[in-house]
């Protein structure tokens, strides 16, 4: 009599215990369901519901993920990072634990906090458990240095990958394709308007050379009338204003070329790239 | 007949318990979730929970928590309306009475909020005082006219009256520029406008720039190069209305900067002291 009486409540506090993770799996299909319509700001309230009734913590690490994936798809990258963070807590295996702390790396490499992303990879790549995922870990280092606008860097690290690897040629492209700042001064020193037209800017390079050679002649035509002040005067406030104009221009411009330049593959990289993308 | 016993009245237990632990969207479970959502800070999702949970049954202090929370997310005007269903039978009528004209106080119209507090209805016995004390803050915030000194500091203690006094006088003779005086001192001595106005490196520049490129047309003319005696004169009209135009400009940046700092210092002032308001909440 004991022993069925023992037997009983035991079948009915299990089917307690399961009729209560049923709610908790009705629940998630709810809030997933939202997430999959794109109604991220309902589907964390739902997530957060669940984490409330979900005592046990069942759901923990899948709920707190999944909101950090909403949070990231409105843009909301600090509570995001806070989200994928928590997850990470309460990972249960190696695998759950890669991919939060990934998440993680790819929100800062989107909110352009680029050098958290990048030391965040590096320590990823030093932890013995995720050495078979060295190829995932380069690929958003990689990321991290495009989104740094470090493309030399960029290009070595997805040679590591395969130096075939179609990020590769795009960093490495975009950082031929890019001018030198220094360089584009020190030709304006030489010749005012050299470094315009080196940046792609011939009109501004040929009037700042046109504006050197007028306020020139007039220094020292100035001088050789024997009208000292004039020439010190023309040559202090209009030929030197023109040169030092020239020279600062020259640095601007091929600072305004290279972000052109870094913007179309980054451009290039939203549009049209297929692969996995932060 | 104990074991049949027993089964019924597990059942029914399970069954009372069942409708609260299956349906988290049952009255009890939204209030415990939106309970949990408002002390996590989450007010707008909190409100989202209240909101469903007063449809079902009346409380005033979730009633209060609603209101509270639309203020602590800046939708004023919500809070405010909702503050104002407890002003009649509720035991926190006197606590949202204070927190209606909070609301209102944050809403930024001065104006409103003094016709308020003229209104008999709306008026707190037990916070009196701190409305006063937000009324008083609004002539620092806003162009209306001042009140008497004496007035508009009674509601503030000792400590807190030096300060506000000096704010008072800082309101009350503003240390602008004018833009006609900035003007006339430019047309008679170019840069003598941006000097009176505090940039004096910029006054000196304006005047030495004028006067070297007046200098300049004048010998260009004298030696015969036309060409340069008309851009050098060009040059001169240039900085000279220039200086007029920035003179004006910067005594009204001037004045506007007085008016930002003003505004800026007393806001920190104020929040920093929370509006001389109690904390209140459930």
């Amino acid at each position: 009599m004991k022993y069925r009486h023992f037997l009983l409540t035991v079948v009915f506090l299990l089917a307690f215990e399961v009729k209560g993770q049923d709610n908790l799996t009705r629940q998630l299909e709810f809030a997933n369901s939202l997430f999959s319509e794109g109604r991220y700001y309902d589907a964390i309230t739902e997530y957060k519901r669940l984490l409330f009734f979900d005592s046990a913590g069942i759901y923990q690490y899948k709920v707190d993920y999944r909101i950090g994936e909403c949070y990231k798809a409105g843009a909301k990258l600090d509570d995001a990072i806070k989200s994928f963070s928590q997850a990470s807590k309460f990972a249960k295996n190696d695998a759950e634990l890669f991919d939060s702390k990934t998440q993680i790396i790819r929100s800062n490499i989107l909110r352009k906090t680029t050098e958290r992303a990048i030391q965040l990879c590096t320590e990823l790549d030093k932890d013995e458990r995720f050495r078979t995922k060295m190829d995932t870990i380069i690929y958003w280092k990689g990321w991290a240095y495009m989104f740094a606008d470090d493309w030399a860097n960029a290009a070595n690290t997805f040679a590591k990958i395969s130096p075939e690897h179609e990020l590769r040629k795009l960093s490495e492209q975009t950082d031929k394709e890019k001018v030198s700042v220094t360089f584009a001064k020190v030709i304006s020193y030489i010749l005012p308007g050299s470094g315009a037209i080196y940046s792609g800017k011939f009109l501004s390079g040929l009037m700042s050379l046109g504006w050197n050679v007028l306020a020139g002649y007039w220094t020292i035509n100035s001088f050789l009338e024997n009208r000292a002040l004039d020439g010190v005067v023309v040559g202090e406030l209009v030929w030197l204003r023109f040169y030092r104009g020239a020279i600062q221009n020259a640095g601007n411009f091929a600072v305004e070329k290279n972000l052109e330049i870094a913007n179309k593959s980054l451009r290039f990289l939203q549009n049209e790239y297929k692969g996995t993308k932060p | 007949m104990v074991f049949l016993f027993t089964f019924f009245s597990a059942q029914i237990s399970f069954a009372q318990q069942d409708s609260d632990s299956t349906n988290y969207f049952s009255p009890n479970n939204r209030l415990k979730f939106g309970s949990y959502l408002y002390k996590d800070k989450d007010y707008l999702r909190a409100a989202e929970e209240f909101k469903e949970y007063l449809k079902f049954s009346y409380d005033d202090t979730v009633q209060f928590k609603l209101a509270n929370s639309f203020l602590k997310i800046g939708r004023y005007t919500e809070a405010s309306d909702n503050f104002k269903t407890l002003f009649l039978g509720s035991s926190l009528s006197e606590e949202s009475r204070l927190m209606f004209f909070e609301s209102n106080f944050f809403l930024n119209d001065y104006n409103f909020f003094r016709t308020l507090t003229e209104k008999e209805i709306y008026l707190t016995e037990k916070y009196s005082r701190e409305v006063d004390r937000l009324n008083s803050i609004t002539y620092l915030f806003d162009n209306a006219k001042l009140p008497d000194e004496n007035l508009l500091l009674k509601p503030f203690s000792d400590s807190a009256k030096s300060q506000i006094s000096a704010f008072f006088l800082e309101k009350k003779f503003p240390k602008y520029r004018s833009v006609t005086t900035a003007v006339l001192l430019s047309t008679v001595i170019p840069g003598a406008g941006k000097i009176y106005t505090g940039e004096i490196g910029d006054g000196i520049t304006a005047f030495v720039a004028t006067a070297l490129s007046v200098y300049l047309s004048y010998n260009n003319f004298k030696n015969d190069h036309q060409f340069r005696g008309w851009l050098f004169a060009g040059l001169t009209a240039f900085f000279y209305g220039g200086n007029i135009y920035g003179s004006a400009a910067s005594a009204q940046i001037y004045s506007a900067r007085i008016r930002f700092n003003f505004e800026s210092e007393v806001k920190l002032y104020f929040e920093q002291r929370n509006y001389f308001l109690p904390r209140i909440d459930y």
